[in-house]
């Protein structure tokens, strides 16, 4: 496979001089670094970039923001496109939540987005499957392109699994019944076929003998995995994970990342808001990190963990690991 | 002040311990203590000795049916009692019905069918609104209502026997369908059944408050989420009207409502196509009830978390499944106490038609028969009002029981 630039704006200019994020302004002199070095680092960067990337995946630098969209087209999993975020802007009020947003993700391509929090991870990941709506840009998903239009909505919402940081399970439902919802109410399935799926869901996130329990009666890490095989049961095309293990405790942490790996390694195309870098480092096929509602830089996870190229990630980097 | 404790306050001493600790644990609290006692000593004299003394419950044993049934015209007494006796078995029937599917499909364990913790738990349900109907039998005059009654029960069990086996078959779409609109129409041809022989001019007394209530709580409830999901809405006309609807009802009296259907009415309707007291006495009911209920059933639609509605868009829902399947089950289970308060001030709101619309309900008839012949003069409202206030009671404190039931079985509060 050829090794390709993946180019990807870097909140050189634009990112700077808009509304500071509230929650972490100590952090936006940092961002104030590293727009102007980011920028004039190109060539460097690609050097470095080439030698380290070995897998098939892609490697940031900065770039004009459109070339982002042919070039990204190439780049990572299988190299076909499955999710294509075009220069996506999102306000809420006066507050830019989302700058010039750029990213695409390949067919069985697992991407990790990290970065502080009111970077706009979970806001982007949201605005996939509509969840929250977009102002500017364009965003296809599998071919289809996120309109106004409901049906269009829906289809996008069919193939996309989302897992939330707060489980978001039906307590009012038992587990088996959280899961076979919207297969027999959406893809209008039998109730025993239904069911026969579910309890097969079960067994892959290694939860079977919970089916008859509700919500309630789980763990937070049980739940969790519910939530996935609920996500799974539409047979989606994209798993879009929004801080999957954020609320969970300490020591069940490790069962949903599991989950996860496996998910990755049958091949699903996923895309993590997580903090887990262990995570992010064994299973990201590229590392997306986010600062104020921009991507900052994008990379494979040994690239991004050894050799971060921006101030602003390499800030990051420190505080946590 | 006092501090219960929890301890065996079996053995004497125990008990003076308790007593001690609990009522007399400072000069203030035994002064409190002996105060209340002679209070409560008091009302307890007092209503004792109203019900076995001096009250003359001869104005109740000889108006009994009037209480009941209104001026229900003696001949047409037998479709009455065919009435209970069926209606019971169809409750039994569904109750039977109900409890095997839910026993099929895995929602209830099944329990031995007549264990002393089953039949303690129907004691415990049903021991009040049981005792009322002895105790109103007690005073029947003849053996009717007598009959009426046992077969009733015998009806009731029955059903609940028979029901199990109807809900243990697999049934197809259409025979379910058949089934459930056989359930809802008997009833309905019940009603027709009963107000054929006499109209509403001569149905009176409490059974006409249970029917009125039971009507406008079947209407008020879907019309009441309606209004709630209609104040909600992202149509700025929906919104409009459902909000405008609930602020102009709810800022006007419930008796002044029904004053008005009463008396106003024939400026719009001409008096020949002008509907029934009863009729217009539901309308009004209904429409009220349901204002108050889209409040309520709006809080708990604001009490599911954002999450929720989330995950079933996330999940390719359409937005009408997001609603009935995921949010409005859990927004009515969390405002059950709310619910069931409301429709049990609706029921007991139900005394207001006698005088607001002239019908001939229960309390109507209560204030009425004290001026009877035979007992004028004597001032025997008490009594009258009294036994009214029971069987009220009764029935309301039997739904608050039954809602308590229905809150526990649906988990509220155990998220």
């Amino acid at each position: 496979m050829i090794k390709k630039n993946k180019a990807n704006k870097v909140g050189g200019a634009a990112g700077n001089d808009k509304d500071p994020v509230p929650e972490d302004s100590q952090e936006d002199d940092a961002v104030g670094g590293a727009g102007p070095s980011g920028g004039a680092s190109v060539a460097d960067v690609d050097l470095n970039v080439i030698d380290v990337t070995e897998a098939p995946t892609t490697s940031a630098a900065t770039g004009v923001a459109a070339e982002v969209f042919a070039d990204a087209t190439e780049a990572g999993g299988t190299g076909e496109a499955m999710i294509t975020l075009d220069k996506v802007d999102k306000f809420f009020g006066d507050f830019q939540a989302l700058t010039d947003i750029n990213l695409n993700v390949g067919k069985k391509e697992v991407v990790v987005v990290i970065g502080p929090s009111g970077s706009g991870k979970s806001t982007m990941i949201r605005c996939i499957n509509r969840l929250e709506e977009h102002d500017a840009g364009r965003i296809i998903v599998d071919g289809t392109e996120l309109s106004n239009d409901l049906r269009n909505i829906q289809e996008i919402r069919r193939e996309t699994g989302m897992v939330f940081q707060g489980f978001n399970l039906f307590p009012h439902l038992s587990v088996l019944d959280n899961i076979t919802l919207a297969p027999r109410n959406v893809r209008k399935f039998a109730k025993k076929k239904a069911e026969a799926e579910a309890m097969e869901l079960l067994e892959r996130v290694r939860i079977p003998e919970q089916a008859g329990k509700y919500p309630g009666q789980l763990s937070g890490g049980q739940q969790q995995r519910v939530a996935i095989a609920r996500a799974l049961a539409m047979n989606p095309k994209v798993m879009l994970f929004d801080e999957p293990t954020s609320a969970l405790d300490p020591e069940m942490i490790g069962e949903v990342l599991d989950t996860m790996k496996d998910l990755a390694q049958e091949g699903m195309t996923m895309i993590c808001v997580t903090h887990e870098m262990g995570f992010a480092r064994e299973v990201a096929d590229r590392v997306v990190f986010m600062a104020d509602g921009q991507i900052v830089e994008v990379g494979n996870p040994e690239h991004f963990f050894t050799s971060p190229r921006e101030e602003r990630t390499q800030l990051f980097l420190s505080q946590i690991l | 002040m006092t501090v219960p404790v929890t301890g065996k306050s079996g053995s004497g001493a125990g008990a003076v311990t308790w007593l001690r600790r609990n009522l007399f644990r400072s000069p203030l609290d035994s002064v409190i203590t002996i105060i209340s006692a002679v209070i409560a000593a008091w009302v307890v004299y007092k209503t004792v000795n109203f019900i076995f003394v001096t009250g003359r419950w001869e104005i109740i044993r000889r108006n009994e049916k009037l209480l009941m049934l209104g001026r229900f015209p003696e001949v047409h007494v037998l479709r009455w009692s065919i009435t209970a006796v069926t209606l019971a078995g169809w409750g039994g029937l569904i109750a039977g019905i109900l409890r095997a599917r839910q026993i099929a499909s895995g929602s209830i364990v099944p329990d031995a069918p007549f264990s002393a913790r089953r039949l303690g738990d129907l004691a415990a349900r049903f021991w009040i609104p049981a005792v009322v109907v002895l105790l109103t039998l007690g005073l029947a005059s003849s053996s009717g209502p007598w009959i009426t009654a046992v077969l009733a029960v015998v009806a009731a069990i029955a059903g609940r026997l028979i029901g199990p086996f109807i809900g243990r078959v697999k049934l197809g779409r259409g025979a379910n369908a058949t089934l459930y609109t056989f359930l809802a129409v008997l009833p309905v041809a019940l009603y027709f059944y009963v107000v054929d022989a006499v109209g509403f001019d001569d149905w009176g007394g409490f059974t006409l408050n249970l029917f009125l209530a039971v009507v406008s709580i079947i209407l008020c409830f879907p019309l009441g989420v309606m209004l709630a999901l209609g104040r909600r809405s992202k149509l700025p006309l929906v919104q409009l009207v459902s909000t405008a609807y609930v602020e102009l009802v709810r800022g006007a009296p419930l008796f002044v409502l029904l004053l008005l259907a009463n008396v106003a009415l024939q400026f719009f309707i001409p008096a020949s196509l002008a509907p029934s007291k009863a009729t217009r006495s539901i309308v009004v009911f209904t429409l009220f009830t349901a204002a108050y209920m889209a409040e309520i059933v709006r809080g708990g639609l604001q009490s599911v978390p954002t999450g929720q509605s989330e995950a079933a868009k996330a999940l390719g829902l359409s937005p009408a499944r997001q609603t009935g399947l995921v949010v409005l089950p859990q927004a009515l289970r969390n405002v059950i106490p709310a619910q069931i308060g409301q429709l049990i001030s609706l029921f007991k709101d139900t005394s207001l038609a006698g005088i607001a619309m002239g019908l001939f309900d229960v309390l109507n008839v209560a204030s009425a028969i004290p001026a009877q012949g035979d007992f004028r003069g004597q001032g025997l409202i008490g009594e009258t009002l009294a036994f009214t206030a029971l069987l009220f009671w009764a029935v309301s404190y039997t739904m608050s029981r039954e809602s308590q039931r229905l809150e526990k079985r649906l988990g509220v509060g155990t998220r």
